[in-house]
Order: C-alpha cells, then sequence, then structure tokens
C-alpha cells in the first residue's frame, strides 16, 4: 500500500511488480507536481495509472490494484483495475486472492454504505432502507470481511492495514488476523 | 475447461437452532449456453434428509437415483429411517466405488438425525467425507459462498433466521458467478415440518 | 517507405525486445521524423514495454487463461452482448455491462460504450483494457483531425485509423471486437472493427458471446422504417434475451440514439434483473387476452 494525504493505492499480487509499479507512479506524481504545481487529483491519478499498466500490455504487471481518494469535489472514489489496465470507479470493491469471498459480501452490505444511485440498490435485500454508512461500520464491515477471508484464504492472514481518507487527512490503522 | 463447471451449479447447507437448510440454484448449461432454469439438484432421500448433487447435471441425475435405490434397500433391510451420518458414509462409499473413473458431483447432505440434532457434511467426487457443525458448500459458486457464509453465519439460529441468512449467502454468490444462478430453491427442515421456498432471483 | 503511423510504436519486435527493460517502461518517440505528406496521426503513443524473448507476444500467452496447465494465470474480462443497427432514424446501440474473469463476475456496471465525441460512439467487446485504451487512442485522433482539418471526421475514417491500429499489432494478442457508430456528411455511420483487423460496414450487427441471441431477437424484428419507440424497445429486447441465454452477459443495460444532431443517451444503466420479470408479466398478460 502507498499514499499520499488525498490518494491511496492498495496492491496485490507480485510484490517485485507492486514495489516497482508504486516507485514508478511515485516519481510520476512527483514531477507532476512540480510542473503543475498542484498535487495530482485522484481521477487523474487513476487515469495515469491505467496508461502505465497498459504500456506493459505484452509484459504485464502481475499486480491487482485499487486507487482510493477524494476526488476534486472532495467526493470518495475508488477505482478498481485489471492487470493491463482496464479501470472503473467504482463505491467498493475487493481485489486479490480472495476477491471472489469477500465481493459478494460488499454486494450485501456495502451498497448502502456508498450511497449508491437508486438503479442499483442493495443486492437482494427488498424494502431495506438505505443509510449512508458510518466510518465505524465501515469499519466493522471490512474487519469481518478480512477476519472471514483469513479464515478461508491460504494466501489471506497476520494482519490488515486499514487506510482512511478524509478531508482532514490520512488515518492509518493495523488489525491483525489469524497468524496460520 | 474443468467438467466439474460444464452445466454450474451452487449448493449449501447450513445448521440452525434444532433444523438445517439446503439450497440450491436451478440453472442448466452447457458452457455459455443456459439451458434450463428448472434443473434439480437437491433431492430429498428421507422425512427430515435431503442431498445436493452440484458437479455434472447428467451425473446428479444418476447419482440421485442409484443413491434412492441404495437408501431403499437399506430402509427395507433395516425397516427405520436412515441417519443422516449413515447417509453420508452410503455416499461416501458409493463414490468411492468408481475411485479410477468418478461421478462429477461433491454431494452434500442436510438433514435431523433421529434426536432431531441438525447434521450437514458433504464428500468430494471420489466420497472424501467431510463433517462440520456450521455449514457446507459446493459447486462453481464454492468460493463466494465460503465468502458469504463466513460472515453471515452465526450459530443456533432459528428457522426464519436460517431461511434468510441461507437465501442470502446464495443469492449474493450466484449474483458473482456466471455459471450458476437463475432462481433459486431453499428447503427448511424442522423436526415437524419441511418448508420449501423457490427464491426470487435475477435470471442473468 | 513502408506504411507507418507517425508516432505509432514499432514492433520491429527484435530491436524493442533486446532493448534494457528496465528503462522500457513507458517510452515516448515524440520526435520520431515523419515526413509531413504521409503523416496522419501524431502525438505521443507510449512505446510499449516487451518480455525478452525472441517471440513477445508467445511470452504472455503462456500465462493466460488459453493455457490451461499455467499456474500463473492474467486473467482479462472477456464476455459481452453488444449491438448496433441502422434505421430511418438513425443508429441504436445498446450494450450489456458485465465483465467476467474466467467465471467470475468482475462487474455488473461497466460502460461498454465509449463515448468517443457527441458525433461518435464506440463499443466495447473482448478485452476490456484493449478496448478502452485504443478507443481513448482514437478519440485523441479524431480531436486532432478536427483542428487540422476544421471539420469533422467521417465515421469512415474513424474506424479506419482503429482498424490500422489494431492490424499494426496483428498477432500480438489484441482482442477486440467493436463497433464504431456515428453521424456525418453520408448521414447514419456503422463500422465494425476487430482485432483481426476486420472492417466491415452494414444495417444491422452484434458483437460478443450473447451475439447470437441479440441476432435472433433482431432479425426477427428488425425493419428499415422502425420508429424510434420501436427501435429502443427491439434493442432493449434482443440484449435482454442476450443476458438471459448468455451466461457471460447480463448487468444493465444502456441504450443510445444516433441522430443527425448527435448521440443521446436514451437508457442509462436499466437494470436486467427486474426487467426479467416485466417481461414475464407482459408475456403471461398476452397469453391471458390470447385465452379469452
Amino acid at each position: 500500500m502507498s499514499s499520499t494525504d488525498k490518494t491511496v493505492l492498495a496492491s496485490a499480487g507480485f510484490h517485485g511488480d507492486v514495489l516497482t509499479l508504486v516507485k514508478r507512479i511515485g516519481v510520476r506524481m512527483q514531477n507532476y507536481e512540480y510542473q503543475h504545481r498542484k498535487p495530482m487529483s485522484t481521477p487523474a491519478c487513476a487515469q495515469m495509472l491505467a496508461t502505465m499498466l497498459y504500456g506493459k500490455r505484452f509484459f504485464p504487471y502481475y499486480t491487482y490494484n485499487i486507487l482510493a481518494g477524494l476526488d476534486a469535489d472532495g467526493k470518495g472514489c475508488v477505482f478498481s483495475y485489471d492487470p493491463v489496465g482496464s479501470y472503473e470507479r467504482e463505491h467498493y470493491r475487493a481485489a486479490g486472492t480472495a476477491s471472489a469471498l469477500l465481493q459478494p459480501f460488499l454486494d450485501n452490505q456495502a451498497r448502502a454504505l456508498a450511497r449508491i444511485p437508486d438503479y442499483i440498490g442493495r443486492k437482494n435485500q427488498q424494502g431495506v432502507v438505505f443509510e449512508p454508512i458510518s466510518k465505524e461500520r465501515a469499519m466493522t464491515i471490512i474487519k469481518d470481511v478480512f477476519t472471514s477471508a483469513a479464515e478461508r484464504d491460504i494466501y489471506t492472514g497476520d494482519a490488515v492495514d486499514i487506510r482512511i481518507v478524509t478531508k482532514d487527512g490520512l488515518e492509518e490503522h493495523r488489525f491483525p488476523l489469524r497468524c496460520d | 475447461m474443468s467438467i466439474m463447471e460444464y452445466n454450474g451449479s451452487a449448493v449449501v447447507a447450513m445448521t440452525g437452532k434444532e433444523c438445517v437448510a439446503i439450497a440450491a440454484d436451478r440453472r442448466l448449461g452447457a458452457q455459455a449456453q443456459t439451458v434450463s432454469t428448472d434443473f434439480q439438484k437437491v433431492f430429498q432421500m428421507g422425512p427430515k434428509l435431503f442431498v445436493g448433487l452440484p458437479g455434472l447435471g447428467t451425473d446428479a441425475i444418476t447419482v440421485s437415483q442409484r443413491l434412492k435405490f441404495r437408501l431403499n434397500m437399506y430402509t427395507l433391510r433395516e425397516e427405520r429411517d436412515i441417519e443422516p451420518k449413515t447417509m453420508i458414509n452410503l455416499v461416501s462409499s458409493f463414490l468411492y466405488e468408481r475411485r479410477f473413473g468418478p461421478y462429477f458431483v461433491e454431494p452434500v447432505v442436510a438433514g435431523l438425525d433421529s434426536k432431531n440434532q441438525p447434521y450437514v457434511a458433504s464428500t468430494d467426487l471420489i466420497g472424501c467425507p467431510m463433517e462440520t457443525s456450521d455449514f457446507v458448500v459446493g459447486g462453481t459458486s464454492s468460493e463466494q459462498l465460503y465468502g458469504m457464509c463466513e460472515s453471515l453465519y452465526k450459530p443456533d439460529m432459528a428457522p426464519d433466521d436460517l431461511f434468510e441468512t441461507i437465501s442470502q449467502a446464495l443469492m449474493n454468490a450466484v449474483d458473482r458467478d456466471c455459471l450458476a444462478g437463475w432462481g433459486a430453491i431453499v428447503h427448511i427442515i424442522e423436526k415437524d415440518k419441511i418448508t420449501t421456498r423457490e427464491l426470487k432471483a435475477r435470471m442473468d | 517507405m513502408a506504411f507507418e503511423f507517425g508516432g505509432m510504436p514499432q514492433f520491429e519486435a527484435a530491436t524493442c525486445a533486446h532493448r534494457s527493460t528496465s528503462k522500457a517502461l513507458v517510452k515516448h518517440n515524440a520526435g520520431a521524423d515523419v515526413d509531413e505528406d504521409e503523416q496522419q496521426f501524431t502525438g505521443p503513443v507510449p512505446m510499449f514495454s516487451l518480455p525478452r524473448t525472441d517471440n513477445p507476444s508467445e511470452f504472455l500467452h503462456q500465462y493466460s487463461d488459453a493455457n490451461p496447465d499455467s499456474k500463473v494465470k492474467i486473467q482479462f474480462a472477456h464476455g459481452t452482448t453488444t449491438l448496433g443497427f441502422k434505421f430511418q432514424h438513425g443508429v441504436i446501440i445498446a450494450v450489456d455491462s458485465r465483465a467476467s474473469a474466467g467465471s467470475y463476475i468482475a462487474s455488473q456496471t461497466v460502460k461498454k460504450v465509449i463515448e468517443i465525441n457527441p458525433y461518435l460512439l464506440g463499443t466495447m467487446a473482448g478485452g476490456a483494457a484493449d478496448c478502452s485504451y485504443w478507443e481513448r487512442v482514437l478519440a485523441k485522433e479524431c480531436r486532432l483531425f478536427e483542428l487540422r482539418n476544421g471539420e469533422r471526421i467521417s465515421v469512415a475514417a474513424a474506424s479506419k485509423i482503429l482498424a490500422n491500429i489494431v492490424y499494426h499489432y496483428r498477432g500480438m494478442g489484441l482482442s477486440m471486437g467493436t463497433m464504431i457508430c456515428g453521424w456525418d456528411k453520408k448521414g447514419p455511420g456503422l463500422f465494425y472493427v476487430d482485432s483481426d483487423g476486420t472492417r466491415l460496414t452494414n444495417n444491422l450487427f452484434s458483437v460478443g458471446s450473447g451475439s447470437t441471441y441479440a441476432y435472433g431477437v433482431l432479425d426477427a424484428g428488425y425493419r428499415w422504417d422502425l420508429s424510434v419507440e420501436e427501435a429502443h424497445e427491439l434493442a432493449r429486447r434482443a440484449i435482454y434475451h442476450a443476458t438471459f441465454r448468455d451466461a457471460y452477459s447480463g448487468g444493465h443495460i444502456n441504450l443510445y440514439h444516433m441522430k443527425e444532431t448527435g448521440w443521446e443517451r436514451i437508457l442509462n444503466m436499466q437494470d436486467v434483473g427486474p426487467l426479467h420479470y416485466e417481461y414475464e408479466a407482459m408475456k403471461e398478460q398476452s397469453m391471458a387476452t390470447t385465452a379469452d
């Protein structure tokens, strides 16, 4: 995971590619700031990452990425990627080896949290009133899903790093998981 | 392409307080092509006993019939209903007979025993049995089902609660699987009644 | 001089492959000397870094889902239903919104229509990254054409730019099946372009794993003199039936109408979940009336 105070990148997959990718993103974000005299916005960073991943279309970074942060309006945004740079702005996303375990649960529980437009609604739950989810509730959901993933996915465990981006800055947490 | 993924399927069973539930999707496909949306994957094997057969559709039919035959022979000889624990052993030895040319199914057994204690278990395609106290899953959506069950399940649920939990687990799991879904069926087994409900689900 | 696109990456692979890959991430060859007369497309297009093997395209192939023995799997989004047809009031484009990786549904909310500009639309089928990246490059080329020539690019020319680009990469494993649709001096335009280099124009196309089902519905209901409402409903129904039968299509329906004044978005992410039960109710209603 790497971050500025407005943008956070979570990257799973081959760690060597993760390190290289993070380093190269860092360089380009620095250069951008020097040239434009302002930090790169999260959506701009998202498009940049897509182009960088596609630049290795024939020799891909073996990484599954999620970019999150605040956009120009101060709204929260999550961008998810495939290894070669197809990306989409979403409200929530699970990636990596346990993605198939986590994503359906997020579909079920997290839609309300993200104030999703009418056309999606909380999945398979009719007549439920959707309220935007508090930071505490979001934290609970995240801890729960990672605890579940650690039970069944051999590649997930030890601890989960959580970062929260708000207008006031970045919060960092570490939550222990089962250690086998 | 794996033969276990040829038709697409999702089956899950869960224990509750003096009740068990078993649920399955309704799709039968030929790879990408959806052929049927009312295919039966769960079979009643006794007054309080069900077997789910996720995997290859044709083998699910054959296995259900041959299991029913062996079960009838058992009941005739013993003159009593089979225990779920005995059922899983019957399934297991039946599948191991075909060790080197297996039926492509991963049976899931759910029922109440003679003391009305909930019981769920499953085997792999060559009959390795696995008993659990909480839930078992099978089929193409098994990863998704594990994720859902692991986070939604709590012990000793009442029948209503169990129905809601198993339905949510199945529906949200198959909504992330191309090959399963197109409707779902849920059986709740209690000591004095069986409730069967068809779920209204996404048909894509 | 061999035909080339100014600024396009060179794939005489050996030269690229033996360059130091540590520097090869994103190289710009903006300064490439190009004959002004022959030059059609400019602007930096990134140089792709390649694996250092004799045959770079083989390298990725061994890790893709095409090779069942590989333990490392890099799976790209596949599976789609898209359709487009011309009729008396313009062009209709409709798509589903599912992205899958293997049998896992990666997303139900993908935008498979790319708004190139107010008079041009592109659809996505095949590799998601390939489609979105190259149609973005196409958008850039179309804008540059406008700035140079002071008029909009024709649909034929736009689709040919894309066809030429993907033809340049033939055999490298690009995967895209796309429709380019628009309105120019000649009226409505609809072209099919795929990664084999095929480029066709016709009144009706459907692309993707669900296309056969969509064709079935379209052929039964398509006429040139369809009314606007009839055309919208035909396209919606064709996509719906494809999402029902095809495991790799689903999610939501997006529908666009291309007119002389540019495109208009008719359906914005209509969920096919409830739509199925609407159509079921309509079926039962019509059966009840015939029974009477």
